[in-house]
């Protein structure tokens, strides 16, 4: 039972952990949205009474407790730029980014196990799977983005370059919007997940139960199915867990350049801004997200563990 | 060995491109010279962008300051990770497992994330920086921690240690130069997932400001025309693309034959 629950222990810290960077590196650097909303040329007093108002001028541990308290009580706060309630814009961007990285990460699964079986059992001669799968994941976002853009939308004219959702509609009945970002997300994904895989799979593949069945005769894919699979469940587990981490990240970036209506436009426009409670808001929900993940699959690998099995 | 000797020269061509090309430009890369949105043609290698601009120019241009920013990120980062991997190492104890931690903390969120999370308060350039040393310095200690584990108790660093020489003299002349190979692979790494990090601010408007050229502003700017003129997205791409894979390529052919070099490719990326 303890065993069970130290995954969760462990989650929940750094989750406290990356309050504080989090508070820290958004509320007491400079950068103040105070200084941002007052009309140029304010006096100092006027910037102060600002401050006051937006209630910035109390001592930083009192801001932060009473902010963490709000996030436990489920109150986001609300936006310096616009006065809504953070949770509002949250919750009504939530679905476009939740099926951008769902599809994403339901794409580049398959795709990671193919590319990092086929480098994994290569690995022997080294050299052409290896590679291609290092100098491909090395390739950054905005580049894969840019080409898949550049050769389907300008050169192909298959799908629009810019994925503006009407407001209030599900991406899930556009789908012709989603074919960029979801494309430019899963293919670096799968590259980095596959070199993350191969090394799993290269692994298992010289330990002696493989070796043996493969003398035997026995066909490939039953060799592939009982003896490697279930081997590869723990790295596998750990590998979506930090790509969907990547993907949470990488999301800024795609959003912003196909103009995609989710919380990693709505993170980079609040950066923009200087709208910390936003931006406060949106970092600890991916930090929760990416530590859940992490949380997860060190659960699978405790659990697939053969030495904590009871018998 | 030629496959080695192919990704070096192309490594060393596209580095000496974007450190020098600026001086080899034909046009000035701000300055609209030609009718927007032309293809390839005379005069202009790559055609032009929305304002006239000269894309060979720019592209030849670009590139430095955003190699400047990466590699400035790439050696803090080393360095950090290198002084705290020799700490960790050689101490062991208590001051292993508090960096230890301290490293699985980082580790837990994605770089990018934190480069935003930076550029609230901090110029683009510091927060690719930062985002570099805080994603990348507790990969570079663990490999270095470990490296020197290994030949902490090898005969000539015990033979060091009883001539009686300090433990700064044993670092810089028995154990650095042992693991000059895995810091210098490890440096090569940073300075991928360093230029992922420049590239990813410089798109979404937290680095380089309009309109000075730079490859990863170009692919946004030139987005909108790239059925006009295909090159003005295509030619940025393309040396960023060639940039970080050159580099990588090197890295993973000059470690081919190093067993310990497994480990440390768990992470060219940034968790973009």
């Amino acid at each position: 039972m303890a065993r069970g629950l130290r995954p969760l222990v462990r989650g929940a810290l750094l989750l406290a952990a990356a309050s504080v960077v989090v508070f820290a590196a958004t509320a007491l650097l400079p950068g103040d949205a105070a200084q941002l909303r007052v009309s140029p040329g304010a006096t100092d007093e006027q910037v102060r009474a600002l401050r006051q108002e937006l209630g910035q001028d109390a001592a930083p541990w009192r801001l932060y407790t009473d902010w963490t308290a709000g996030l436990l009580r489920g109150d986001l706060g609300t936006s310096l730029v616009n006065d809504r309630p953070v949770l509002d814009a949250v919750l009504q961007r939530l679905p476009a980014t939740a099926t951008l990285i769902g599809l994403s990460l339901a794409l580049a699964a398959p795709a990671m196990l193919l590319l990092g079986g086929w480098a994994g059992a290569a690995r022997a001669s080294r050299g052409a799977a290896g590679a291609f799968l290092t100098g491909g994941a090395a390739v950054p976002a905005v580049v894969v983005a840019a080409g898949a853009a550049a050769l389907l939308s300008g050169v192909l004219d298959l799908v629009p370059a810019v994925s503006l959702l009407p407001p209030g509609t599900h991406p899930v009945h556009h789908p012709e919007l989603l074919v960029l970002p979801v494309l430019s997300m899963a293919l670096p994904t799968a590259l980095f997940g596959a070199g993350l895989v191969s090394g799993a799979v290269a692994d298992t593949v010289s330990r002696p139960h493989v070796v043996d069945a493969l003398r035997r005769g026995r066909p490939l894919w039953s060799v592939a199915a009982v003896d490697v699979l279930p081997f590869l469940l723990a790295p596998f587990t750990r590998v979506l867990a930090v790509s969907a981490g990547g993907l949470i990240a990488a999301t800024t970036i795609v959003e912003t350049l196909f103009g995609y209506p989710g919380l990693g436009s709505l993170l980079v426009s609040a950066v923009a801004s200087r709208d910390t409670p936003v931006v406060q808001a949106v970092a600890m929900l991916a930090a929760a997200v990416v530590l859940a993940g992490l949380a997860v699959s060190d659960a699978v690998a405790d659990g697939t563990d053969p030495r904590s099995r009871a018998w | 060995m030629v496959n080695r000797l192919l990704a070096t020269v192309l490594l060393a061509a596209v580095l000496a491109t974007a450190a020098l090309g600026g001086w080899a430009a034909p046009y000035d890369p701000t300055d609209p010279v030609a009718p927007p949105w032309q293809g390839s043609g005379p005069g202009h290698l790559l055609g032009t962008d929305a304002l006239g601009r000269d894309v060979w120019s720019r592209v030849l241009s670009g590139g430095a300051d955003l190699l400047a920013v990466s590699v400035t990120a790439a050696l803090a980062a080393s360095a950090t990770g290198l002084a705290g991997g020799l700490a960790a190492g050689w101490l062991g104890g208590a001051a292993d497992r508090v960096l230890t931690a301290l490293t699985d903390l980082l580790l837990a969120v994605p770089s990018l994330l934190l480069a935003l999370v930076a550029a609230i308060a901090l110029p683009g350039p510091a927060a690719v920086v930062v985002a570099t040393v805080c994603g990348g310095a507790p990969l570079t200690l663990r490999v270095v921690r470990d490296a020197v584990r290994a030949v902490r108790t090898t005969g000539y660093v015990e033979a060091a240690r009883c001539r009686g020489e300090s433990t700064a003299a044993i670092a810089l002349r028995e154990i650095l130069p042992a693991m000059k190979g895995t810091v210098l692979a490890d440096l090569g790494l940073r300075l991928v997932v360093a230029v992922q990090i420049a590239s990813a601010l410089n798109v979404l408007g937290f680095g380089t400001p309009p309109p000075e050229p730079d490859w990863a502003l170009m692919l946004r700017e030139n987005m909108a025309g790239v059925a006009m003129n295909p090159w003005a997205v295509a030619a940025p791409a393309l040396a960023l693309g060639l940039t970080t894979t050159a580099l990588a390529l090197s890295v993973y052919l000059a470690t081919d034959r190093d067993p310990r070099a497994t480990t440390s490719r768990e992470d060219t990326r940034a968790g973009i």
